[in-house]
């Protein structure tokens, strides 16, 4: 898998040359097999039905600003999470088991989608994907399609944002440089690197100044 | 060193694991004693944490015969493992457990392990001592409890703690003033930004205290500050019981039940004792029974609650064990524990050394100028990808302008505070209708902050952001969250106020103990780790001295 994303964004190489798959030789076994893992090409979906499928592809794809492909992948990687109902150990008491809000939530979104343009969510364009989203997220709604908005964003974050965040290509992107046994880390401080890690070439590209609205 | 020598002979843990790469002693674990279910040991505790372990280890050299039972993994960090944040996922309790009240808490990695070591296996590191105040919070502020010993009765205790964890950092000015048996570790760039804006504002900060060694201690190695503390410490540098306690308590004997979930105290109704535990082995499925002639509940502040409500029994205990006075389960706490990051155009890299590196206590104690009582403690902390994208999509941030500020993570700092909220009775564990896999009501948790929580909420991250800002920062965010729990199964004077005594002694049933964090009355500013394994081996001395 590659990174996804929109190309010529200039915080898409803000560390150019730094990857963290090329220092994988310097990793343990075990740390290596878990996120070696992660390129493989992914699993089919099995958990979430057929028919929610394609929302939830859109779905991340909006919400990481990834292409179609990476998405499914995070797709796959959070199916395989519901399949095995390994979740973070909690949920709302006012909200169904993450499974069941999964699958609901998606239906919910092609639901909304046809009631007012005739077509399922993945269907629409990527601007009124994003306008459907926001407005949920700023929802002050009690309840949609039977769950509060605010812990549906929730629930969808902390999962897409797991599966994204976990991706070494989202770390060359912030010039992270993950697993770090047992090899360790020698220069610590304000400004000190390691001769494996890469000097961010725009220092003062505020994102929040810069995507200010 | 003659005090190491003091440490090594009476715990042996840190001499007991290898002293090359491997990081488990396989052959002191195949020897590992096993005990017949036809047979009445003379402890069985349930859960392998701070509490548990620390008492397991004690009694084991007074030469009792403990079975020692935990719902997860006996850990082998160098195969089980990953410096990875999302592959670390087995280190806690994800088993189901619903939330709710007005200010709900997320459990899961946030405050539960599962597992020998227990949450201490994924716990920063930091080990500072309660305060003297902590001890008489509704004599001297009428608020919180009061406990039913003071401040002087665990001293000796935390001291024996810090040597055998040990806990490195510099001379501690606030509490009752101390030092500690390991230098202070250097800080990285979190820490240095720390110190930068507190010393511009006059708050005194000081370096540590982690329980990370700082240098060789036994055969554990030094700290290589990879920074993924929070993922379990592949290095056995930062201490937790499964290398601090459970080495030597195997040494004397202690056998460990891991993957083995407890569903129920045993108890006579005829002659109101515990008779030992009911349990399943994941392998198997079925229910066991272990006799034993005293039962330790050390399941933490959730586990703990719900194991005793589901062990009512027909006549005596219709309402859950030990729920005579209906105090199983309340009094539940969590710290509030807002983080508060800032950007800086130079590169921070919080993510190299360990998350926890500086403190300041400055504003623990309650400030007559304020108008809420107790405080806060203010700690570095450094969220790693995962956990730091958390904190940027609670501002509203999603899609590309998500992934645009991530890229920007190693310019900033963060720190968190420990705020003290208040224990109160509607904050507790319920069962829920849910089940889990085993067909037990699972906990549910209901939270709600009063009037004082949110305040001091709001004055800890007012004051990380005036901080953050002396040292330069710009851009301050506050992202709102909760850590540790403790609580849920107090201690106290009397029936009344207490499901257990001041010796974590039941006082509904003679031979019934709890041993771990949800037996603290209070929680003050300070992360409880210490305190928990100082308060179970302050049990230990009693029961020995008793028995």
């Amino acid at each position: 898998m590659s990174a996804g994303g929109r190309r010529g964004d200039a915080w898409q190489h803000r560390f150019p040359g730094f990857s963290v798959v090329g220092q994988s030789q310097h990793w343990d076994e075990a740390t290596r097999k878990v996120v070696l893992a992660r390129l493989e090409p992914p699993k089919p979906i099995t958990s979430l039905p057929e028919e929610v499928r394609p929302a939830g592809v859109a779905l991340v794809a909006q919400l990481v600003a990834v292409d179609a492909d990476f998405a499914f992948a995070l797709l796959s990687s959070i199916d395989a999470r519901l399949a095995a109902n390994e979740t973070d150990g909690w949920h709302y008491d006012d909200m169904p088991i993450d499974h069941d809000a999964w699958k609901r939530s998606l239906a919910g979104l092609d639901e909304d989608a046809t009631r007012s343009t005739g077509h399922p969510f993945a269907e629409l364009t990527e601007d009124e994907q994003h306008e459907m989203l926001e407005c949920l997220r700023t929802s002050s709604a009690h309840s949609w399609h039977g769950m509060p908005p605010a812990r549906i964003w929730n629930l969808w974050t902390r999962y897409v944002c797991t599966a994204y965040y976990a991706h070494p290509s989202a770390w060359d992107e912030m010039g992270f440089p993950g697993p770090a046994y047992p090899r360790g880390y020698k220069n610590r401080g304000v400004d000190a690197r390691e001769p494996f890690e890469v000097a961010d070439r725009q220092p003062h590209m505020d994102p929040t100044v810069s995507s200010a609205p | 060193m003659s005090s190491l020598r003091a440490v090594r002979e009476r715990n042996e843990s840190a001499w007991l694991i290898p002293s090359d790469q491997r990081r488990v002693n396989a052959a002191l674990r195949d020897s590992m004693r096993h005990y017949d279910e036809s047979e009445e040991v003379d402890l069985v505790v349930v859960g392998c944490g701070a509490g548990g372990s620390t008492l397991m280890q004690r009694m084991a050299r007074h030469g009792w015969k403990i079975v020692g039972f935990d719902a997860g993994p006996f850990w082998d960090p160098e195969h089980d493992w990953v410096s990875d944040e999302a592959g670390s996922h087995t280190l806690y309790w994800t088993d189901p457990r619903t939330i709710g009240g007005a200010d709900p808490v997320p459990l899961g990695s946030n405050n539960s392990g599962r597992g020998v070591g227990g949450s201490m296996v994924h716990y920063a590191g930091y080990t500072p001592r309660f305060h003297p105040s902590d001890f008489a919070t509704a004599t001297n502020d009428g608020v919180g409890a009061d406990w039913p010993f003071d401040y002087d009765a665990l001293e000796s205790y935390y001291e024996l703690i810090e040597q055998e964890l040990p806990v490195a950092g510099q001379d501690w000015p606030w509490g009752r003033p101390h030092s500690y048996p390991q230098t202070a570790h250097p800080v990285g760039g979190n820490g240095e930004l720390f110190q930068r804006g507190a010393a511009a504002l006059g708050i005194e900060t000081r370096v540590g205290p982690v329980a990370i060694s700082n240098g060789r201690f036994g055969h554990r190695p030094h700290c290589i500050y990879r920074g993924f503390c929070l993922q379990g410490c592949k290095v056995n540098a930062k201490a937790s019981p499964l290398i601090t306690h459970l080495p030597d308590a195997l040494a004397h004997g202690v056998e460990i039940r891991p993957d083995t979930m407890v569903t129920r105290i045993g108890f006579d109704e005829r002659t109101g004792r515990a008779t030992g535990v009911h349990f399943i082995r994941e392998s198997e499925g079925v229910e066991r029974f272990q006799p034993a002639r005293m039962v330790a509940v050390a399941g933490y502040s959730i586990e703990t609650p719900r194991l005793l409500l589901n062990s009512a029994t027909d006549r005596r205990f219709p309402d859950g064990m030990l729920n005579d006075h209906d105090l199983v389960g309340r009094y539940l706490m969590v710290q509030g524990a807002p983080q508060t990051a800032a950007r800086f155009d130079a590169e921070v890299r919080m993510y190299k050394a360990p998350p926890p590196e500086v403190s300041s206590e400055a504003f623990y104690e309650t400030d007559p100028t304020k108008p809420y009582k107790r405080g806060f403690s203010i700690q570095t902390v450094s969220p790693l990808p995962i956990t730091w994208a958390e904190h940027v999509s609670a501002q509203g941030d999603w899609g590309r302008d998500l992934r645009e500020k991530m890229s920007d993570y190693v310019h900033w700092a963060t720190l968190g505070a420990l705020c003290e909220l208040l224990p109160q009775p509607d904050n507790r564990v319920t069962l829920s209708e849910e089940k889990d896999r085993f067909g037990l009501p699972v906990a549910h948790f209901a939270y709600t902050q009063c009037e004082n929580d949110k305040q001091l909420i709001e004055a800890a991250g007012t004051a990380m952001t005036h901080i953050l800002h002396a040292a330069g920062g710009t851009d301050a965010i506050t992202f709102q969250r909760y850590a540790h729990l403790v609580g849920g199964a107090r201690m106290g004077r009397t029936a009344e106020d207490g499901v257990v005594d001041g010796d974590c002694r039941a006082f509904a049933v003679p031979n019934l103990m709890i041993t771990d964090g949800s037996v603290l009355p209070t929680q003050g500013s300070a992360n409880p780790a210490l305190t928990i394994m100082a308060v179970a081996a302050r049990a230990a001395d009693r029961l020995a001295a008793r028995s």
